[in-house]
């Protein structure tokens, strides 16, 4: 008996495994579709790989699926060299936290090429601090090649000041000899860290620390000025067609181009109805699809576009790629009237347009975005010299913010890079790098996507894994699967247990008579009536009943709804998800009686009993039943399967909240952790229902018991 | 079959008509199997015919007339697009019974459900052979994998195979196939096991025949019975999963006329007071898949009575 129950037990621990390695492998078949999926279908290349990256599906399916079932967590420890930990937020999220030795937890952010570690305090109050001495260098033979690399573009690099580059140069040429030194002396990480502090302080003095924000605001602010100018999108689109890559853009893009074209040309048309005609050409052959001859036209049109638009398509451009000499020779060029007559067209379009940039830049660069809004109302009072003056200031202003930011950058550029192991907002484990100068994209939560430069460069997803009792969390709350499972598995067990309770008496009863009246009628009604219920589909009937007790007769509601009380709280509402479940439950255990009675009745105990002179009553319910139930009750419990279908139809019919729903909900939306969990666990109940049926039926058996 | 039956000698011809007779005796002897019959030719012939049986188009719609009741313009009432509902029955009858869309241009006779079923009898019936007729350690493994499988609530199964693969024809047919492996696999095995023990199997073993030969030309042949009416049920099973997919909205994909898709639809617009869009395709999946197991019954019912 323990043996044989041993048995079972080790061929479940082996089926759920083969189930949880199936579960795994189907869901996971087309990550690619779930970033898709969640972002939408406009995302970048960069941003599916970025989601990828953060929920560990770029990793191989061995190791994601290690992570899935044990967890990451231990690993991430490993990396970061402190203990970690899980806290739940008061709102219901998840937050892993390192914990320092003294008990404290930390995080860390990267904002710019500095770490913040934000330190919890005893009041839960969040302190952040600088903590760039967690910093460690990356492999010095790499980072010297890097950085001789660098030298050489350093060199010509026009957008940096000569005397700048000068500074620079000397420790950068100081860090490369202490790089390549095979000094003995330096090759422990502490002696090297050590040798490198002064040449790298010099550095660090250097770097002006609004730069990088500045940097960003500058391209911020060139975004939006042409995002809002339409001749400079038409020059933008100018030059996506004449690309190499403009025979893969789809329909879509063109539509969204053409559409910019006929703005631009509805723009120019009072001013130059020449180059508006071959705008709006343009645009008709990109709505008609083709690219070439739009292209064409584009080739035709950009010059006079371009000084139309005193090159200001330029302007953005180089704000927007942080080119900032070509940025300022622009504004430098309306200075000049030799460059810049401001002619009556010219006066049409450009005070407009240089107030969307005056105006975008206004916002974070005050000295920049008044200066050329001054110099708009200097050019609508007539006033042209003023405004030439206020140009050739925005235009110093401008290379001077340009120096800065390239000094900054380059010093930046010439540390020695490093890296760290630690624990980000985002409940990762991170590997910060800098020095990379990649950019990373970051989806959060609420606030959409962020570009983030020099950041992480690896990225371990942090959970416990579906062994230890967290499945992950949700792609479409955010929150914790676990949580909401467990609610949504009680209400399915409340649906599925009242039908059950329901269902076993009435059909054992049915049964038996059916099958005490083999082949009469009142067994032809039944059986058939059981039948038709037990095949047809749970939907159809659900429908209905549906239609005859909530729409005809009105008796009790065609939906629940229970929103965040208990299913109990609302009897009525159950009435009719249990009788839909119990009819199809009905038939088909109804037919099982059925069957096993009437064997029974045709074995030749029953004829003895009979020939004994017992009377019918006794024979029957002394003798027939007790075996006739036997089948049955084994083969109820192994229905727990169809049962469990039968019970995500119910719910999707009712609205129940309950576990098939969340399942439908999470498949549809591809909420992968959650498909996984909700899986496993229906399998789960599955399994163990039948290991009982096993069970139980070696007990009820005595044939069984005493071989 | 007319042909080969005029190219036999005239001799053979009585004991031929005899034995298909005697078949179909078997089923006029049954009135449950011949109810079943009715109905399950019913829904056949509607789907081949549908062109000549509506003059509307499944896709054609009336905004003049939405949810409209029965009426002698439109006999079954129409859907929330005012498309006729008597026309979508029987074009969606035609996709579960005698045509498979592949895509936009192609497609294949035979319905998807019946597809399905042969896909996974092609599929289940050499497993259950290979693990029946061979044994040891392919037995053991074949039996492990569909064990694992058979723990898979069957419509856990197919939510998570749809949602995998994308919701198409094509994939509908292989997910009902993948989730009739087990059971069909399980049952030919069960009759390999019997059958290998039997004096011809060991003639043919003597005569030096390939194993792939015993299976398939050997054993498969006598174990056709039970797997043909096992088949019929699961051609049942696979009418009642295309529906409970398309009411998930996992079925094929809109504007196809899919029965289960058309009850999730039509099921909003109950309780605002036009069930005929709900009522119809929810009468009609139930009454094919009771035909098909009225027929299955009956035959099963008959075929034992002989025994």
């Amino acid at each position: 008996m323990t043996k044989f129950i041993l048995r079972r037990l080790l061929l479940m621990l082996l089926t759920m495994f083969l189930v949880s390695v199936a579960v795994f492998a189907i869901t996971s078949a087309a990550p690619g579709n779930v970033a898709r999926n969640v972002l939408g279908i406009q995302i970048t290349p960069e941003q599916e790989a970025s989601f990828l990256a953060q929920n560990g599906l770029d990793k191989p399916m061995v190791e994601r699926y290690i992570s899935w079932l044990a967890g990451t967590d231990w690993r991430a420890a490993a990396k970061v060299g402190l203990g970690l930990k899980r806290i739940k937020t008061t709102d219901g999220f998840t937050e892993w936290w390192a914990v320092e030795e003294d008990g404290t937890m930390i995080r860390w952010v990267l904002e710019g090429e500095d770490l913040i570690a934000r330190r919890q305090q005893a009041d839960g109050s969040v302190v952040e601090q600088p903590d760039n001495g967690r910093w460690q260098i990356k492999d010095a033979k790499s980072e010297a090649a890097r950085l001789q690399a660098y030298r050489a573009e350093l060199q010509n690099d026009p957008q940096i000041a000569e005397a700048d580059r000068q500074v620079i140069l000397k420790p950068l040429d100081r860090i490369l000899e202490i790089l390549n030194s095979t000094d003995s002396q330096l090759s422990s990480p502490e002696a090297l860290l050590s040798a490198l502090a002064e040449p790298e302080g010099v550095l660090q003095a250097l770097r002006d620390g609004e730069a990088a924000k500045q940097k960003q605001d500058l391209k911020n602010a060139g975004e939006e000025f042409a995002g809002k100018t339409a001749l400079i999108q038409a020059i933008v689109v100018a030059q996506r067609l004449s690309d190499p890559a403009a025979n893969e853009l789809k329909q879509s893009d063109l539509q969204f181009m053409a559409s910019q074209l006929s703005r631009a040309s509805a723009k120019i048309k009072p001013v130059d109805p020449g180059l508006a005609d071959q705008l709006q050409q343009a645009y008709e052959s990109l709505k008609a699809g083709d690219a070439q001859a739009a292209k064409a036209r584009m080739v035709e049109a950009t010059p006079a576009l371009i000084a139309l638009t005193g090159n200001l398509g330029a302007l953005a451009d180089g704000l927007q790629n942080g080119d900032y000499l070509l940025a300022a020779t622009v504004l430098r060029d309306l200075s000049d009237p030799a460059k810049m007559p401001f002619d009556e067209a010219q006066m049409a379009v450009l005070p407009e347009i240089l107030g969307a940039a005056g105006k975008a830049l206004q916002a974070t660069q005050a000295d920049l975005g008044d200066a050329l809004l001054q110099a708009v109302e200097n050019l609508q009072a007539g006033q042209t010299d003023e405004a030439r003056k206020a140009f050739l200031q925005a235009a110093d202003q401008l290379a001077a913010k340009g120096l800065v930011i390239a000094r900054t950058d380059a010093a930046g550029k010439a540390l020695v890079g490093r890296t760290f192991w630690g624990i980000d907002t985002q409940n990762h484990a991170v590997r910060w790098e800098t020095g990379s100068g990649k950019e990373v994209w970051v989806f959060i939560q609420g606030t959409g996507w962020k570009a983030y430069s020099g950041g992480p460069a690896e990225y371990i997803p942090l959970q416990k894994g579906l062994v230890r009792g967290d499945p992950g969390v949700s792609l479409r709350t955010g929150r914790p699967v676990a949580d909401l499972l467990y609610i949504r598995l009680r209400n399915s067990l409340i649906l599925a247990g009242i039908a059950f309770v329901i269902v076993m008496p009435l059909a054992l009863v049915l049964g038996v008579i059916a099958g005490l009246k083999e082949g009469k009628s009142s067994d032809r009604i039944l059986s058939i009536g059981g039948m038709m219920f037990s095949v047809t589909p749970e939907f159809a009937t659900g429908i209905f009943l549906i239609i005859i007790f909530s729409f005809w007769l009105k008796l009790v509601p065609g939906a629940t709804v229970f929103g965040e009380k208990a299913p109990w709280s609302r009897p009525d509402m159950l009435v009719l998800p249990v009788l839909t479940l119990a009819l199809i439950e009905l038939g088909y255990v109804m037919r099982i009686t059925r069957a096993s009675m009437v064997d029974v009745m045709k074995a030749p105990y029953i004829r003895t009993a009979f020939l004994k002179g017992l009377p019918y009553r006794r024979v029957v319910m002394k003798h027939g039943i007790r075996n006739a139930l036997m089948a049955p009750i084994t083969v109820i419990m192994l229905h727990v399967n169809w049962l469990l279908g039968g019970i995500v139809v119910v719910e999707v019919i009712f609205g129940y909240p309950g576990l098939g729903s969340y399942l439908l909900d999470s498949a549809l939306f591809k909420d992968f952790n959650a498909i996984e969990a909700g899986a496993m666990i229906l399998v789960l109940v599955a399994v163990i229902t039948q290991l009982l049926a096993d069970i139980t039926y070696t007990f009820i058996n005595p044939r069984i018991r005493y071989s | 079959m007319a042909e080969s039956e005029q190219s036999n000698p005239v001799s053979t011809h009585p004991s031929r008509w005899k034995r298909i007779g005697s078949r179909f005796s078997i089923l006029f002897a049954s009135k449950t199997a011949m109810i079943g019959l009715f109905i399950v030719l019913f829904w056949v012939l509607a789907a081949i015919f549908a062109p000549l049986l509506t003059p509307y188009s499944p896709t054609e719609q009336d905004y003049k007339a939405r949810n409209s009741p029965p009426s002698a313009a439109h006999i079954l009432g129409t859907d929330d697009l005012g498309r006729d509902l008597w026309a979508r029955l029987i074009y969606g009858a035609r996709v579960v019974l005698v045509m498979l869309p592949i895509n936009d241009h192609l497609w294949l006779p035979i319905g998807t459900a019946i597809w399905g079923v042969l896909l996974g009898l092609i599929v289940g019936a050499t497993l259950g052979l290979m693990s029946g007729y061979m044994r040891g350690w392919k037995d053991e493994v074949v039996m492990r994998g569909l064990d694992a499988m058979m723990a898979f609530p069957v419509i856990l199964l197919y939510m998570i195979i749809i949602a995998a693969v994308g919701s198409s024809a094509t994939n509908v047919v292989l997910a009902i196939a993948i989730v009739g492996v087990p059971g069909i696999a399980r049952l030919v095995r069960s009759l390999a096991l019997d059958i290998r023990t039997r004096d011809y199997i060991r003639a043919a073993e003597l005569r030096g025949e390939n194993p792939w030969y015993i299976m398939f030309v050997e054993i498969l042949p006598n174990a056709r019975g039970p797997i043909i009416i096992d088949a019929m049920l699961r051609v049942g099973y696979a009418i009642f999963a295309m529906g409970t997919l398309g009411f998930l909205g996992l079925g094929l994909p809109p504007p196809s006329a899919d029965w289960g898709s058309m009850v999730a639809v039509g099921r909003r617009f109950i309780l605002a007071g036009s069930p005929w869009a709900a009522i119809w395709p929810s009468l009609a999946i139930a009454s094919l898949v009771v035909g098909l197991n009225l027929l299955a019954d009956g035959l099963r019912e008959e075929t034992m009575r002989y025994q």
